[in-house]
């Protein structure tokens, strides 16, 4: 193995891979060389992007890109697949307490267009469902249930409705429309308590009435049985438990690899590993115990970079803190390139990575995490949570990537944006990324560079002021 | 020693070449940019040199900057308008604490400390609404020559209103107004108000005065006026506000050269 990290291409990888089949590289099942997700998948993207090196981050890539495969081998095998959309984290925990149901997250599907950079056409399917561009492109979704040509199609799709993207909920409501039954559960708006108002502190740190999180936990309370009556099977508040435990064992080694990646003088692991690393909080990219092994693995290399002071960047990377995921990958390259590097995220779903309290009773516990969502409250209190984390992480500017099409996105970036700036005066960017930025590259490429240019000149500023 | 700065913008080229011993500008040229982008700016840098009687070999430095400074390989450095335009502005107007860039394919505003530095900047996003590329609609649509606008402007009684923030639907618009028999003077003057407008709200609130203007569109009469109005806040036009880019990028070549770390103020 050699001791420097590299971002390689995927061209590099091949040779790589080569390499550490030579060297005596264990892989899982789902193994293999990363050219197959290119050759045989479509996934045409993995070739316009750098890739960390390690045997950790050969196995994250092939996790991910073997979802589908997964999906269709445990129906064969008598498992039955839920669907699970808009919930961002809450739902999979239950159906991952049952023993024959494999919850996954069709929203997911949105990375697609973007991974066979359009050769799927699942856009344009979306747009002739009359779900066009005006919509985000989560709409892909619609044109992978209808195309069946992505994942399975599931037996059960539930979705959580009210105070959440109006996006999903359209799209969600058309899928219905076209014959897929949708269990919906009503998630409200999120609130601050009036004074005297019996409330309760969410994982996180928000707080809420105590009767929004009753409303919650009936509402999620209807789920469980769904899910029961689909599984044919009960679910006991203690296998929920057992359940929950799980569920942190993955987010407590989220949470320990993101510190270590995020604290580390010099960043042992990009940006792109990182935020799909992140996202296997939310759907365990269909098979739980699996997501703990490959966070294990990452953040088993990252903590060995670490030690070995190894790092991808240079020590003088700006410390970035991003907020919402990129519907383009190739942007997380992008801002290592203009030199910068991430420290600290807020892809919407980061009450996904808190742990789930084990001191309550199952239910209340879950009603609390789900309404914890940052996207169900204001875009101040998600401000806030921001401005604590970036403080926490060392971020010295904050990042807003927009989603085209998002209805959220168009409100919320503008009020993160005059909060961070307000309580914390440090350099923020807005940019807008749709799933295919070749085009934008040089105009990206250009915001991003002044975002690094211009904390790199306040840094000498401050450093001439102290002379 | 002579540095050079090229800021290779989307709608011109322009090359400053500065003195960064005696910190004076020795020469500077612009022209409209093409496919050739560096073809384009080499010729202009070499008919720049030739005038002073000098040569390539006589630059001490070389920074591009703008859309296109990738493409410039005869630069020792490439650093961000951003970056640029802030150095540039300190030279022509020190004490600015707020720059308005108004260029052909993209707008800017950048805040500065007192050290002359950025602290931070908005960039329009995907949109020319905010930038010159509207005006050049305008002038195809009118039948006019895009130096003749600001004249134009100046002779409105009652600037049409210009609802559409995106240039394709304003384009509509404006047929539709020359249709309804409004005058051509108004609606150039609807469309510098619906400009500014849409600079002053990616500005947002509090924008610290000074304010500088900048960019090849603060040089068309009436801009200043109604960017101000927008900005409910004087502004000042830096002089030869399309070329500060390029001064800036200019000065930190010589900086580059002297060994100096960017910012110092």
């Amino acid at each position: 193995m050699t001791d420097s990290p590299r971002q390689i291409t995927l061209h590099e990888w091949d040779r790589r891979y080569d390499e550490l089949r030579a060297g005596g590289l264990c892989e899982p099942a789902y193994g293999g060389p990363l050219r197959r997700h290119v050759d045989q998948g479509g996934d045409l993207r993995l070739a316009h992007l750098r890739l960390d090196d390690s045997p950790a981050a050969l196995r994250l890539w092939n996790f991910l890109l073997t979802e589908d495969e997964r999906l269709a081998q445990a129906r064969a095998a008598g498992q039955r697949l839920v669907g699970t959309m808009k919930d961002l984290g809450t739902v999979p925990v239950m159906a991952y307490s049952l023993s024959n149901l494999v919850a996954f997250y069709p929203d997911g599907a949105w990375w697609i267009p973007c991974l066979m950079q359009g050769s799927d056409r699942l856009l344009q399917q979306a747009d002739a469902l009359g779900i066009d561009d005006s919509f985000c492109p989560v709409r892909a979704m619609l044109g992978a249930i209808v195309d069946k040509a992505h994942f399975p199609i599931p037996g059960l799709f539930t979705c959580s409705v009210g105070a959440t993207c109006d996006d999903l909920s359209a799209i969600a409501q058309r899928l219905e429309g076209l014959g897929h039954g949708v269990f919906w559960w009503e998630i409200p708006h999120r609130r601050r308590p009036e004074p005297g108002e019996p409330s309760v502190v969410l994982p996180g740190g928000f707080a809420a009435p105590a009767a929004q999180v009753a409303m919650v936990k009936s509402e999620l309370q209807r789920v469980r049985q769904a899910l029961e009556d689909y599984a044919g099977e009960h679910l006991s508040d203690e296998r929920l438990s057992q359940g929950i435990r799980r569920a942190n064992q993955v987010r407590d080694c989220l949470g320990r690899l993101r510190r270590t990646v995020f604290t580390a003088p010099r960043c042992p692991l990009p940006a792109l590993e990182m935020l799909i690393a992140e996202m296997l909080a939310i759907h365990f990219c269909s098979d739980q115990r699996e997501s703990l092994a490959v966070l294990e693995a990452l953040e088993a290399e990252a903590a060995r970079r670490v030690q070995a002071g190894l790092g991808l960047l240079d020590g003088e990377a700006v410390r970035v803190f991003w907020v919402n995921p990129v519907a383009d990958l190739r942007v997380m390259n992008l801002l290592e390139d203009a030199g910068g590097r991430v420290c600290g995220t807020d892809y919407l779903f980061c009450h996904a990575l808190d742990p789930i309290p084990e001191d309550l009773p199952p239910m209340e516990a879950l009603a609390r995490m789900a309404l914890a969502d940052p996207m169900v409250g204001s875009p101040v209190d998600r401000a806030e949570r921001i401005c604590a984390e970036a403080q926490q992480w060392g971020a010295e500017a904050v990042v807003i990537s927009r989603i085209p099409g998002a209805s959220h996105c168009a409100l919320e970036g503008a009020v993160i944006g005059e909060v961070v700036r307000r309580r914390w005066n440090v350099p923020v960017l807005e940019l807008e990324v749709p799933p295919i930025t070749d085009a934008m590259q040089p105009t990206l490429r250009t915001r991003l560079e002044a975002l690094v240019e211009t904390v790199t000149q306040g840094r000498t500023s401050i450093r001439s002021r102290r002379r | 020693m002579i540095c050079a700065g090229i800021d290779a913008g989307s709608r011109s080229i322009k090359v400053v070449l500065w003195d960064a011993d005696r910190l004076s500008i020795v020469a500077s040229a612009a022209v409209d940019q093409g496919v050739e982008q560096e073809a384009l700016s080499l010729r202009l840098l070499q008919s720049l040199l030739q005038s002073q009687g000098l040569t390539q070999a006589d630059l001490g430095a070389v920074v591009a900057t703008g859309y296109g400074r990738k493409l410039i390989s005869v630069a020792d450095a490439t650093i961000t308008e951003i970056s640029c335009q802030a150095w540039g502005v300190r030279q022509r107007a020190p004490g600015t604490r707020s720059i308005v860039d108004i260029g052909g394919q993209d707008s800017k505003v950048l805040r500065i400390n007192g050290d002359g530095v950025v602290e931070d900047f908005v960039m329009n996003d995907r949109c020319a609404a905010g930038s010159g590329r509207f005006l050049e609609v305008l002038a195809t649509r009118l039948g006019v020559r895009l130096d003749a606008l600001g004249d134009l402007a100046g002779r409105s009684r009652l600037p049409a209103l210009i609802s559409s923030m995106c240039v394709v639907f304003a384009e509509t618009e404006i047929i539709g107004l020359l249709a309804a028999g409004t005058a051509p003077a108004d609606i150039v003057a609807g469309v510098q108000a619906s400009i500014a407008t849409r600079v002053a709200a990616m500005a947002g609130r509090h924008l610290p005065r000074p304010i500088t203007f900048t960019g090849g569109v603060a040089m068309v009469p009436g801009m200043e006026g109604a960017l101000a109005a927008a900005l409910g806040n004087p502004v000042s036009v830096a002089p030869d506000p399309q070329l500060t880019g390029a001064l800036g990028a200019a000065i930190l070549a010589g900086r580059r050269l002297q060994g100096l770390r960017t910012p110092a103020p």
